[in-house]
């Protein structure tokens, strides 16, 4: 089922929690909403539930306005960040509630509803605690007995508010490809919120990217971190170096290094502030033709399968991150003090933002 | 057990505690009880069943627990409806109303007696609008099922309240999200949570009441037969100096009221332990 969010906007007083959203997602794709806390994200996902109305704008699914229809008519199937398990019931009695408090005519026979749950525990691989209480549990496994109760109702569309967001980084590791693969396996229209951009790049099969109630970017994780839209993208989607320079007739230049904007001739000339990621750099013992910035090597952690190092800017002392290949690190053998010649492989450009 | 008490432990001080606490129940509540089971024991067999037997006291017994037990049903239905009120919603004067629950607790209790006598008497505030429908309450039972109402309100609501205040909102948006109308979300989801602690302050509001006394003196009447509650006969004994004979009833109150708290306790464990099995 798709769902299509028209101009929304809600406010709570005087604070706006989201100005204008517009967001269509496809029957059977898996959307990540992805932003800072406070960014709207949760409110966003509440109001496509109905847990909340917005103050503008509506709500469609499969085409059918639902804006002011009751949570419980909307068919979607909502995963709480904190899990919201009833804990006088047992595992077996949270996923069969949805379908118990069905009135009488169209409530399942209780072998039907056996039956259903047995096959929803088997889904989440928690078949043996069945008549646990949730208070046995682990973290991970409250988190998935929570979705099989979603799926039991067979919702048409799938929220999940930060479903990893309480657990730790291992079990969430495990649990997010998980996710991914019961999406492959159920298709059922999904949209998780996260302000873990990996978990979104990870899972997602789209990213909305968001920030102060607005959405910076919509695209595929390949889209939102290899061409980020906006600086706000470009920051929140992993580390990233940040030069201050200026753009004159269609070059960029940043202390001694002078780079032409190839694919970005559209920046006015005038103050500008290049993006470029760690392992988007060049390190070179000598300064080349085209320049390059100055700096002094710093911290170095050489372990793993790239070579982390920080290096301070002598112009200015701004600090610089780099990853280089293990090879690469053996050849330039830098160590703590030295002299060191970075210059980007690609430096995206944005005007700087007047304050 | 005595390997459990060997092992060192970050908590010292268990056999020291454990100590002193047997010690101070003794002194404060066993010694005191069992000292009535001792003046008791100056009767013959005979003279204990005549004492405790009595159709006067028979009555009492029946008007002392069968209205505790009542009052105790009426606070624990309204008691979740102020914790409730309380909890959930907030409006201008909640905090007085808050502290309005508390008040039967601070009262001393024959104030309280004689401010419900003077408001439901024939020509009391309230007792003159309810006299001309048939409905008098002063020097009858409905007057001390009402001072047993209102020295009890306290218990359910103060043991719900923080429950109720505890229940996360997300496990009602839960049970909407899964199609649950608002009755079957109350009773199925938010009653069960509150159950235990229900059970909790109707049995306080149920045993507060099977020993008051100060309060029900004044409205009741203390008509034999009618309006007489059990404390009060043991009162009435004791000023006639038949010592024996009023901690003979008080035997028989002990032992009915350890009966009843043991058997709700028993409830209790059953529906906590829905809970916390393992």
């Amino acid at each position: 089922m798709s769902i299509e969010v028209r101009n929304i906007t809600k406010t709570f007083r005087t604070f706006t929690a989201l100005q204008e959203i517009n967001l269509y997602v496809k029957t059977g794709e898996l959307i990540a909403l992805l932003g800072p806390s406070g960014c709207g994200k949760t409110t966003l996902l509440r109001i496509l539930a109905g847990l909340e109305g917005p103050t503008t704008g509506s709500i469609l699914l499969n085409d059918q306005e639902v804006t002011d229809r009751h949570i419980g008519e909307r068919g979607v199937g909502f995963v709480f960040q904190h899990y919201a398990l009833f804990r006088h019931m047992t595992v077996f009695e949270n996923i069969a509630f949805g379908l118990r408090v069905r009135p009488r005519a169209t409530r399942p026979p209780d072998a039907t509803i056996d039956a259903k749950v047995r096959e929803l525990l088997k889904l989440v691989q928690l078949e043996w605690l069945g008549d646990r209480y949730p208070r046995q549990l682990s973290g991970g496994q409250r988190q998935r007995v929570a979705l099989a109760r979603a799926l039991a109702v067979e919702p048409t569309v799938l929220l999940l508010d930060e479903p990893f967001g309480a657990l730790d980084a291992k079990v969430r590791k495990e649990l997010r490809r998980w996710l991914r693969r019961l999406h492959t396996d159920l298709h059922v229209t999904s949209v998780f919120v996260t302000h873990d951009q990996d978990e979104a790049l990870e899972v997602a099969d789209r990213v909305v990217v968001m920030n102060k109630g607005r959405i910076e970017q919509i695209g595929t994780p390949e889209e939102v971190y290899e061409h980020p839209a906006t600086p706000f993208v470009y920051d929140f989607l992993g580390g990233v170096n940040l030069f201050h320079g200026r753009v004159h007739e269609g070059r960029v230049q940043v202390g001694d290094l002078d780079l032409a904007l190839r694919e970005q001739g559209d920046i006015p000339d005038g103050p500008a502030i290049g993006y470029v990621r760690p392992h988007e750099i060049d390190l070179h013992r000598h300064p080349g033709e085209e320049g390059a910035i100055e700096a002094l090597v710093g911290r170095i952690q050489p372990v793993g399968a790239v070579a982390r190092l920080e290096m301070v800017r002598t112009d200015n002392g701004e600090l610089i991150e780099g990853e280089v290949s293990q090879e690469q690190w053996r050849e330039l053998a830098l160590s703590t003090g030295e002299r060191v010649y970075v210059r980007p492989k690609s430096l995206r450009v944005f005007p700087e933002p007047v304050e | 057990m005595s390997l459990i008490l060997k092992q060192p432990t970050v908590l010292p001080g268990f056999g020291l505690t454990l100590g002193f606490t047997l010690f101070y129940l003794s002194l404060i509540v066993l010694i005191p009880l069992a000292g009535l089971f001792v003046k008791t024991s100056a009767l013959t067999w005979d003279q204990f069943w005549q004492a405790v037997a009595d159709p006067r006291t028979v009555a009492s017994y029946q008007l002392t627990f069968g209205l505790s037990f009542v009052a105790a049903l009426i606070n624990a239905f309204f008691g979740v409806i102020i914790a409730w009120v309380l909890v959930r919603y907030s409006f201008p004067g909640r905090k007085f109303v808050d502290a309005l629950v508390d008040l039967p607790f601070a009262l001393p209790t024959a104030v309280a007696g004689i401010a419900l006598t003077a408001v439901f008497s024939v020509n009391g505030w309230l007792g003159q609008y309810l006299e001309p429908l048939g409905i008098t309450v002063a020097f009858t039972p409905l007057g001390v099922l009402v001072a047993l109402t209102f020295i009890g309100l306290p218990f359910v609501v103060r043991t719900v309240q923080p429950v109720l205040q505890d229940l996360e909102k997300e496990i009602e948006e839960a049970a909407a999200s899964l199609g649950a109308t608002r009755w079957k979300t109350i009773t199925k989801v938010i009653f069960p949570e509150v159950f235990p602690a229900l059970l909790t302050g109707f049995t306080s509001a149920f045993a507060r009441a099977l020993g008051e006394y100060g309060s029900v003196v004044f409205i009741s009447g203390n008509m034999p037969m009618r309006t007489e509650i059990t404390p009060l006969l043991i009162i009435t004994k004791l000023e006639q100096y038949d010592y024996a004979g009023a901690a003979a009833i008080a035997v028989v109150m002990l032992v009915a009221s350890f009966v009843l708290l043991l058997i709700i306790n028993g409830l209790q464990w059953w529906s906590g332990r829905r809970q916390v099995a393992f």
